[in-house]
């Protein structure tokens, strides 16, 4: 399908900073099953973006702006076209063997909770790992309530486990956790997700993991929606957990009384025959 | 439109674009070998102007050797390869005489003022500075040709099929040198050539215009993995691989769009601009740059039969 997407990031600032620096992971790139047709940063200030691409092969863009400023707007819109490719992620970029994503991180450490809700996915040494990620996937969906109170930005997998409550990005890191614990590499994946349900308005943007299976390649397994991906995902970047795929991340000079509004509007442009 | 149309209408161009190639080829060559023969080692160019057009076999069942007469008339004059420059310059004539009224009438001036002239030729010339001459008078025409077709046309599909013609046909033509010298085209590692190299390289890149490009883009001195890159991977440079196949998929996109259809061909070009563009040099290296451009060259076919079976039957 054709989907457009609109993303914008508002920072309002009580006192003003001096500075801010910012970088950006919000460009998609192509592979089968994802083809960008146009995309489009805009920031409300004067600013040189340098596009160029991070360690992962995420295109990142940097930008600075000297204040003092109140207000700060970043606007990525651009359309792109999906096939589904059922969920396998094939002629992406890949920087690193598998095994690098079996690193474990501070936000994707699995205690002994997620260890052992882990191994009740996978019955016996010789279970299919497909089958494995499939019921992990499944049961972490009934087992964990989407809950967008309890947890924030810094919290952890083991942190989200335990109240068995959290956003998709919870969900996420839990399930690589989990995943990574049972021996199979496992990454995060920052984008955007067209909705079945036709709320075309969202909060924020979407993220899901991705699992190495051997001789089938990476899979792409959302389990906050308990689906591998499909031609409603948009994958934009990807990384060891949240803070590798972030779409913004920055820091100021100064300033207080940070006021943070994204909206996300994601829709699928007129439909198209296909033959 | 009628398929007949479109089919003309891609053809027409993809012939045009044929014959400034082979033109282009020619005048490379003869660059090539007048330069003394230290200069130039041991290849012989003419045999390899002759595999860049394509036509090996086709060459030796009608001459034993390959030399400076033989390539000259076999690639420029014959009446019996098809894919000569005098038989393209034709069949892109009865193919413009078919689609006339698609035609802009610049455009039809250009291709039938051509082959009028193409007349007093005769059956090839008898110096090489006639040579020369006529070499440089089929690129004239062919920029013409494409300079009318991009200052007047309607941007319809007949236009957007033109490009296609003329897009595939450059992926092709640029595959093709690159194939034929990709001996010279070595990573830093690899590379054991001499400063006698300098004149080949040169030569691929005069023969695609892009020597000053080249500096402008790099500032270096002339490196073959940045020759290779120039002309594989650089979207700045319009007869590059990445540039070509830029453009296929934004036509194909306005085709499928004005027909309200997207297909195969979209598929496939929009898989093969993926591919180039997720693609570093090193990792082309690591294939193999003849691997990778001998499967170009079957992909970029793939999608010419792809786009006929689609839109031009």
């Amino acid at each position: 399908m054709r989907i457009r997407i609109s993303h914008e990031t508002r920072y309002h600032y009580d006192s003003a900073p001096k500075g801010i620096i910012q970088t950006l992971r919000l460009t998609p790139r192509n592979h089968d099953g994802q083809y960008v047709i146009g995309w489009r940063i805009e920031v409300s200030e004067d600013c040189r973006l340098d596009p160029h691409e991070d360690a992962f092969g995420n295109i990142v863009h940097d930008f600075t702006v000297d204040g003092p400023l109140q207000d700060l707007r970043v606007v990525v819109e651009g359309e792109v076209e999906t096939d589904s490719t059922h969920g396998v992620v094939h002629g992406a970029v890949e920087r690193f063997p598998p095994s690098l994503y079996l690193r474990e991180t501070a936000l994707t450490r699995a205690d002994g909770a997620i260890a052992e809700f882990a191994r009740g996915s996978r019955p016996s040494p010789t279970s299919e790992p497909l089958e494995v990620l499939h019921n992990l996937m499944e049961r972490l969906r009934s087992e964990v309530v989407y809950d967008t109170d309890p947890t924030h930005v810094g919290t952890t997998a083991a942190e989200a486990f335990a109240l068995r409550r959290g956003v998709c990005q919870d969900l996420t890191h839990i399930f690589i956790a989990a995943a990574r614990s049972l021996g199979t590499p496992a990454r995060y994946i920052g984008g955007y997700f067209h909705r079945l349900d036709g709320v075309v308005q969202q909060e924020a943007g979407h993220a899901w993991a991705e699992a190495f299976v051997p001789e089938l390649g990476w899979v792409a397994f959302d389990p906050a929606n308990g689906i591998c991906a499909t031609d409603a995902h948009v994958r934009v970047a990807l990384g060891l957990d949240y803070l590798g795929a972030a779409p913004v991340r920055g820091t100021r000079y100064g300033g207080s009384g940070e006021h943070l509004a994204v909206a996300v509007h994601v829709d699928q442009t007129a439909h198209q025959m296909q033959s | 439109m009628l398929s007949r149309t479109a089919d003309n209408i891609y053809w027409l161009a993809r012939y045009v674009e044929r014959a400034e190639y082979l033109a282009r080829i020619l005048e490379a060559t003869q660059r090539l070998t007048a330069l003394p023969l230290a200069y130039t080692g041991s290849t012989n160019e003419w045999e390899s102007a002759v595999a860049t057009a394509g036509c090996t076999g086709a060459f030796y069942k009608t001459y034993a050797e390959a030399n400076e007469d033989t390539v000259t008339d076999f690639l420029a004059f014959s009446t019996v390869n098809p894919s000569s420059i005098r038989s393209c310059l034709e069949i892109a004539r009865a193919n413009a005489r078919a689609v006339r009224t698609a035609l802009t009438t610049e455009m039809w001036d250009v291709i039938n003022g051509t082959w009028l002239d193409l007349k007093r030729f005769g059956s090839g010339p008898f110096t090489r500075e006639e040579l020369a001459q006529f070499l440089r008078w089929v690129q004239e025409e062919s920029l013409r040709f494409d300079g009318s077709a991009y200052r007047t046309m309607l941007r319809n599909d007949a236009y957007w099929f033109s490009r296609l013609g003329l897009l595939i046909e450059r992926a092709d033509n640029t595959a093709r040198i690159l194939d034929v010298k990709y001996h010279l085209l070595l990573p830093p590692q690899q590379h054991v050539g001499g400063p006698l190299d300098y004149f080949q390289w040169a030569a691929i890149l005069r023969s695609v215009s892009a020597l000053t490009s080249y500096r402008w883009v790099y500032r270096e001195s002339l490196k073959p993995w940045l020759v290779a890159d120039l002309l594989i991977l650089n979207d700045q440079m319009p007869r590059s691989l990445a540039s070509c196949y830029e453009n296929l998929v934004r036509f194909l996109d306005l085709i499928g769009r004005a027909y309200g259809r997207q297909g195969p061909p979209q598929r496939l070009a929009r898989a093969i601009r993926t591919r180039l563009e997720n693609s570093r040099m090193e990792d082309i290296f690591q294939k193999g740059v003849h691997e990778f451009i001998g499967d170009f060259i079957a992909d970029n076919n793939r999608l010419g039969s792809a786009i006929a079976e689609q839109y031009l039957t």
